[in-house]
This record gives C-alpha cells, structure tokens and sequence, in this order.
C-alpha cells in the first residue's frame, strides 16, 4: 500500500507540472499586463520596464517559468505583483476555507444523493423513484449560483438573516488572523448555504449514478443469496448492495472535485467568502502571475491528492481490492 | 425637477447632515462599525497604490497638513494654520504641537519634508507625483514649520494638499525607513504607520482589514468608534442581504441599478449621494501611434475620429444622452457634455451646444465622405467592470445605427481595458467613467496630451494651455473665466466626450450617525458613532 502511494505521489509531479506550465504559458498569452494596473497613472514606460525587470517580466516565457520553478523548489511561492503579500501566506489562508466547502458540499450531496437512490432502486417504477428523478433532474439543471441567490434571497432577506448572508467564520483553533473569533456554531451557519448551492447539483448528478448502480447489484445473486438466507432487507440494502454499487459513485465523486473548485469560484464570490475561489478569480482578473500560478499549484495538488484518496477508499469498500 | 429621485436623495444627505449636527450631544462613544467595500484593496502604499478602496483606507489610517468640507471650505488637520505668500509661491504650514504617529513618533516639520520629497521621488513611483508638478521645494524652518516653495504660481496647491486622490498623507519615516515597499503595499500594519483616527490593525486580503482607535489621535474625544472592520462584497445582490440581515452597517459604494430596489426592502436606510463628480465619458481616439509602437511620440491621425467632422457627427449630434440616462441610470444622472462633469467646481453646462439633432450628425458624415456608398464601422470597446458601461454602449450603438452607422461593441474585462486605453492599444471609441475629479485642473493628469493616461492621445497643446493658465491664474474670478472658455473649446474639438455624470451612492443603517458624504474623495469615520 504504501509503495502504491509512493508510486502515486510521484507520478503526480509531472501531472502538476504540466498543469502549472500550461496555465504559466496560457496567462501570459492573453491580453493584458498587471504592470499598467500596479502603476496606474504614475505610469511611464521607464518605470513599467524597470517592474517588469524587478518581477522577472521581461525575459522569455520558458525562462520565467524556470525561475518560478527555482524559487518554488525553495518554498517561495512567489509574492503577488499587485499586493506585494506572499502568495503562499494567502493561500494558506485561504485553503481551509475552500477545502470546508467542497468537503461539506459533498456530503450534502451524499446525504441527499445515498437516500434518494436507495428509495429510487427498491421502488423502481413508483411514485417514489419518479419523486427522486424528477428533484435529480432540477438540480442537475440549476446552476450554483441561481440556487445560491434563491438561498439568499430565502434564508437572508425573507427570514431576516436566519442565516448569514456572506463573510465567514473559522473554526476554533484555525483562525489565520489576528484578529478573529472562532466558533464552531457561526463556522457552520456561515458555510451552509454555499455548501447547499454547490452541492445540490452534484447531488442530483450522483442520485442518477447510484440509483443506476444500486439497481444494478440489488439484481445480482449475492443479493438474491442474502435475502434467501433469511437477513433483513436493511442489511441487505446497506451493507451488502449500497457499498458495491457505491464504487464507481466514489470514482465520480473524485472526479467531481474539479467540477466543485470551479463551482466554488461562483459560490464564493456570490457568498463574498475568502477562499481560494474568489483568489483564483481576482488573480485572473488582474493578471497577478503569481498569484494565478499560486492557485493553479494548489488546486491541481489538491485535485490529485483527493483522486488519490478515492483510490484508496476502494479498498474499504470492496476488501478484494488490493494496491501493490 | 429634472431628476426627482436624485433631488429627493441629495434631501436625504441634507436633513442627515442637518439631523448629524443637532444631535451632536448624543454621540455614543465605542462599537465597531462593519463596512462593506464593492471591490477589493489593491494594496495599502498610500503614496503608491491606485484605487479607491485604498483612498478610504488612507483617509481613516493616515492624517496629512489639511482637509476640505464638501462645501470646499479648507480645515486643519496636522497643520493648525497656513499663510500663502501675495505671489503664491510660498506656503508656510504651522503644525499642531502634539501630533504623533501611530509608533508614537511626532508629526514635526522633518516628516513632512520627507513625505513630500518621497513623493516626488521618482524612484518612488508615486501616482500622485504628477500633483506636485508646481513644487520646487520644502523647507524646514523650525520643527513646527514647514514651507512648500513652488516654481510657479499654483491656485490649487491647497486643494491638492487637501484632497487629490486622499490629499496628502504623512507616512512616519521611522517606519519608511524600517520597511520594505513591498510591506507597506502588502499592508503590514508596523510598515504603514501614519497620524490618523484610527490605526490599522491587519488586512488579510480577501477576507477583512481592521482599524482600530487611535487614543492619541490629535483630536480629543475622536474618534467614536473602537474599530472598523471592512470586507469586500462584490456582488450587489449579496450586498443588499447582507445589509437587510443588519450585517453590515455600511456601503460605501452602492451600484445605481439596484438603489431603488435596496430602499424599497429597508425604507430606513439612509441613502446617501450628491454632486456627480465623476464623468461618464465615450472617449474617441484621435492619433495612433505612426511606427506601430504604442505611446510612440511619432503620431498619426486615426482613420475615423481624427476628422473633427466625425467626432461631432457622433459625439455631439448623434449621441442622445438623456436617452441614454434614462435607459442605463434610470434618469438619475444629468447628461453632460464638456472636460468635467456636473459637479465639480467652476463647471459649466455646455451641454446645449450639442443639441441631439440625427439630420446635422448625418449631415457631418456625408460631409466627412460617409454614407451609404461608405457606411462607417467603428469599434465600441468596454468593461465588464460595471454593468451600466454595457448598457451605455449597447444605447450608443442602437443611436449610431440610426445614422447608418455601425459601432461593433467589444467587450472586455477591466484589465485588458486598461492595457487598452490607457497603453494606447487599438481602440476606436471607449465607454468608461474616470476619475472622480474636485476641480477643472485635476483633470490635467488624465487630458493634458503630456499626460500618460491621455487616453484619445490629442496632441493639442492648446488644452495644456488652458490647464496651466487655469491652474496658474489667482483671481477667482478669472480662472472661472478660462473654466468656461475651456469647457466649450473642449466641446468644439471633443478630445474629451463626456456622456454624463456618474452617480456615486453610499448606504448606512439607520443607527450609523455623524457621517457625513464626501462622493469618492473622502470617507471619513472619526465622527461616526452607533446609536443602538
């Protein structure tokens, strides 16, 4: 297993590198140069050249990048052109935030998605399954950020702030800041409604994926075996079809986390939260280099290392699978 | 009653200011005022970093030699008095004898010879260096007196020192010296060390910069307020949530497309907004750069609007700007023509010299060699960094296709803009509001053809010439004079097309009191205080 893991995790480098060059070169291909935004109108075209050669700016893309990659091989991330803070301080002020989110937004999406199946597959044909298609069709379709505002709209204006509109609230022992109060009942108020709008779309999507799965397995002999040798059907159900028909759920789950950093570019924004979403964006906007390299780094990690870990959770739940 | 609405709310500010100051008894003293910003902070080098959300900070944090009243009146702040020689070339500033920094360092003669030279520094690179132009020298007297020696006559010197950009601001050279650029621009708070009401305590961008109270601020008794917390909310929607829920209990800046909408789910609120101080322009480029090389000094005419016929045709006579008020600002703006807008000082509507008239703007272009044989195109270019510049463009275009003529609208994001316009890039016709701007003369670091963000590259010295002759003439009455003979010789050539003002709001909870609205220039706290 470790070996495995090993193996992975170096075979990620080159993944992650490819990521960081692509993004490196495709940055500096579009229009637009954050020198003009530092300088503002105290531009002069002396003055932009001198920054551009503090920053490294004038040499060729492929030497730029060899030099981002020297100095990360030192720890240094870099530091934001326009802020002129560290990159990697704000990412990792930024990271718990995202990582809670997408997290969270997955486990409302398991929590809707593992019971709608299981109702879905056992009453196929019913009024039941019909019920969990049909909400699993209207999620698929709703975009993160029209739930998000009907969420708002709802549980902040109409409920007069039932639930906080945006900001967040870290967990206790996790604030990165001086000043800060860390409460576990304000960090969940905070992150409920972005982790409902981004995750009642994968929700839908993986009720589909399961319910298909689940009546798959409910129809094979091992199941038909199970029921004959007398066990209730709640095992049957949860322990003996739900853990196989979950494994290429969790696979799409893997997958998802893409689709969820994207997502939480949206939902962060809209809910005003300080996560790597609305960084990546503000980077992008502004053209920051380094900033946007900062958040192409970690999210591609992130994305590798939790496939790595839905790789791993195969094994839990099929023991037949073995890494070597 | 031109405009109902906005007349209603500048008699909203009114009663406010009014209401601010008979209850000057009551002020409650502590409380964190939570604010909420449209847009995040660039960086916090108040001398360096552009932005408005710096402004508001600089305002707070940092004190300099003197303030002004919206009403223009000129008001100590580390300088209890001035005198101005009778040949305006010297300024003597006596200082406040207990003034101190926020590392306890005093506010004497030295630090505000080191800021202004630090500021002129090109080394520097101030964006308000272009402001100090007139200045040749500082000299300290003795430690509470500082003259400014100026190499010519300067009628807005005073105005400058008090609110270009935030005015001003005096940086502890102790913490200059101590700290890296490069900390001061990332809002270290022991790098940015200055005199203010408050000082600041962290800003972690992204997520929230706090200030707190300086007791040993200069005023006593100010400011009110404990601290101030400020985040960025960016989408107006969320805004309006957050300030329903009582989560915030100020906006500093409030889109004018959901104003209505946030008064009608909070009538309480107080909705502030005044003189439009910021001008909505379609700037139409007049010269490209002949070799190809942008900001190159060898230039060309651009092949549209370089034909003053052109820029008339459709600038003056094709644009129908109440149309276009009325369609993107709801009709609360004035439609507006001239190098500045409605509501800064010594304006004057020229706006009637171009009247909306379709047949004179057609024609102007048949004039010009335009017409059905030769329809023109020309590209519109805008930002997605406000939504009414897509409206404007997209009304722009509809009234030029009333003329047979095509305006092809490019869309792009703020930055690319920026590169754009102001680096001289390709574009034909923008659509953007600039600078928020107090009087006629600021307006020469963005009109001027010396200027860097001369962005329709004019090359018309005769517009500089307005500028220094404003800017140099003493006699009030005078420069209004050259005000208005400039404002309609800039109608007459349209190097500079303004629209219409841009409406700036803000929006407090009804417990906010003492604030009062300053537009984009100031955004003051140390006489804010919570009445709940």
């Amino acid at each position: 297993m470790r070996i495995y893991i090993l193996r992975r995790l170096v075979a990620v480098v080159p993944t992650i590198l490819m990521i960081t060059l692509v993004v490196f070169v495709m940055m500096r291909s579009i229009p637009g140069d954050p020198v003009v935004a530092l300088l503002g109108d105290a531009f002069t075209e002396e003055d932009a050249a001198k920054v551009r050669q503090e920053y490294g700016l004038d040499k060729p893309i492929l030497a730029q990048y060899g030099l981002w990659l020297a100095k990360l091989a030192q720890g240094d991330w870099g530091t934001s052109i326009l802020s002129g803070r560290p990159v990697l301080k704000d990412v990792l002020v930024r990271l718990p935030v995202t990582l809670e989110l997408i997290v969270l937004s997955m486990a409302v999406a398991l929590a809707i998605a593992i019971p709608a199946a299981i109702i879905g597959a056992l009453r196929q044909n019913t009024w039941a399954d019909y019920s969990a298609t049909t909400v699993a069709m209207i999620g698929v379709s709703i975009p993160e950020f029209f739930a998000g505002v009907l969420l708002l709209l709802m549980f902040s204006v109409a409920l007069h702030g039932t639930l906080p509109s945006s900001g967040w609230v870290y967990l206790p022992g996790t604030c990165p800041m001086v000043v800060c109060t860390g409460s576990v009942w304000a960090n969940m108020m905070h992150v409920l409604m972005p982790a409902i709008a981004l995750g009642i779309g994968r929700a839908a999507l993986l009720t589909r994926l399961l319910r298909a799965s689940m009546l798959e397995v409910i129809r094979t002999e091992y199941i038909t075996t199970a029921r004959a040798k007398g066990l209730a059907e709640k095992p049957v159900v949860l322990k003996h079809a739900l853990k196989n028909a979950l494994i290429p759920t969790v696979t799409v789950m893997g997958l998802q986390v893409g689709f969820l950093i994207g997502g939480a570019i949206v939902v962060e924004t809209l809910f005003a939260m300080p996560g790597l979403g609305t960084f990546g964006i503000d980077a992008i906007i502004a053209r920051d280099y380094q900033q946007v390299q900062g958040f192409a780094l970690i999210t591609a990690f992130a994305f590798v290392i939790i496939n790595l870990i839905v790789d791993l959770t195969y094994s839990l739940l099929d023991p037949r699978i073995r890494y070597a | 009653m031109r405009h109902p609405v906005r007349n209603a709310a500048v008699m909203i500010v009114i009663a406010m200011m009014l209401g601010g100051v008979t209850a000057a008894h009551a002020q409650k003293r502590g409380g964190a005022l939570r604010v909420a910003y449209g847009n995040e902070i660039a960086g916090l080098d108040f001398h360096v970093t552009a932005g408005y959300e710096m402004i508001w900070v600089a305002t707070n944090v940092g004190c300099g030699l003197l303030s002004i009243t919206p009403e223009g009146k000129f008001i100590p702040d580390a300088a209890e008095s001035w005198q101005i020689s009778p040949d305006g070339l010297l300024y003597t500033f006596k200082l406040r004898n207990k003034v101190v920094f926020h590392d306890g360092t005093k506010v004497d003669a030295a630090a505000v010879k080191f800021n202004i030279d630090r500021i002129m520094d090109p080394a520097t690179r101030s964006s308000v260096r272009t402001f100090y132009e007139a200045v040749h020298s500082v000299e300290v007297v003795d430690p509470l007196t500082v003259q400014i020696r100026l190499k010519h006559p300067y009628a807005f010197m005073l105005h400058m020192l008090a609110a270009y950009r935030m005015g001003l601001v005096l940086y502890s050279p102790a913490a200059i010296q101590k700290y890296s650029p490069e900390d001061r621009r990332a809002g270290k708070p022991e790098a940015t060390i200055s005199c203010g009401p408050f000082r600041l305590v962290e800003w972690v961008k992204g997520n929230q910069l706090v200030m707190d109270r300086f007791d040993k601020y200069f005023e006593p008794g100010l400011p009110y307020l404990d601290r101030v917390t400020i985040r960025t909310i960016k989408d107006p929607v969320t805004q309006m949530a957050a300030f329903k829920a009582g989560e915030i209990d100020f906006l500093v800046d409030f889109s004018v497309d959901h104003v209505d909408t946030l008064k009608a789910q909070n009538p309480n609120a107080q909705i502030m907004t005044g003189k439009e101080t910021t001008p909505m322009v379609a700037m139409m480029k007049v010269t490209v750069p002949a070799d190809g090389k942008p900001m190159s000094k060898n230039r060309a005419p651009h092949p549209i609007f370089s034909d003053l016929r052109v820029r008339k045709a459709l600038g003056c006579y094709g644009i129908d700007r109440k149309e276009i008020v009325k369609l993107a600002f709801k009709g609360q703006a004035t439609p507006w023509l001239g190098i500045i807008p409605p509501g800064t000082q010594d304006t004057v509507d020229v706006t009637s010299l171009c009247p909306y008239d379709p047949a004179k703007a057609k024609a102007l272009l048949a004039e010009a060699g335009y017409g059905p044989q030769k329809p023109l195109t020309f590209e519109l270019l805008t930002n997605t960094e406000k939504a009414v510049f897509n409206v404007i463009a997209t009304v722009i275009k509809e009234q030029v296709a009333r003329l047979g003529v095509t305006a092809n609208i490019r869309l792009v994001d703020k930055v690319s803009w920026l590169n754009t316009a102001t680096q001289d890039g390709p574009f034909d016709m923008y659509v953007e509001d600039l600078a928020s701007l107090l009087v006629v003369d600021q307006n020469a670091y963005l009109a001027a053809s010396t200027a860097a963000w001369n962005s329709a590259r004019h090359t018309d010295t005769k517009v500089d010439d307005y500028f220094a002759r404003y800017a140099r003439e003493l006699d009030p009455v005078k420069r209004k004079a050259i005000a208005k003979e400039f404002q309609e010789f800039s109608v007459e050539n349209l190097y500079w097309n303004t629209i219409s003002g841009s409406p700036f709001y803000q929006v407090a909870q009804p417990w906010m009191k003492g604030y009062t609205y300053q537009a984009e220039f100031k955004v003051i706290y140390k006489k804010v205080w919570l009445d709940r």
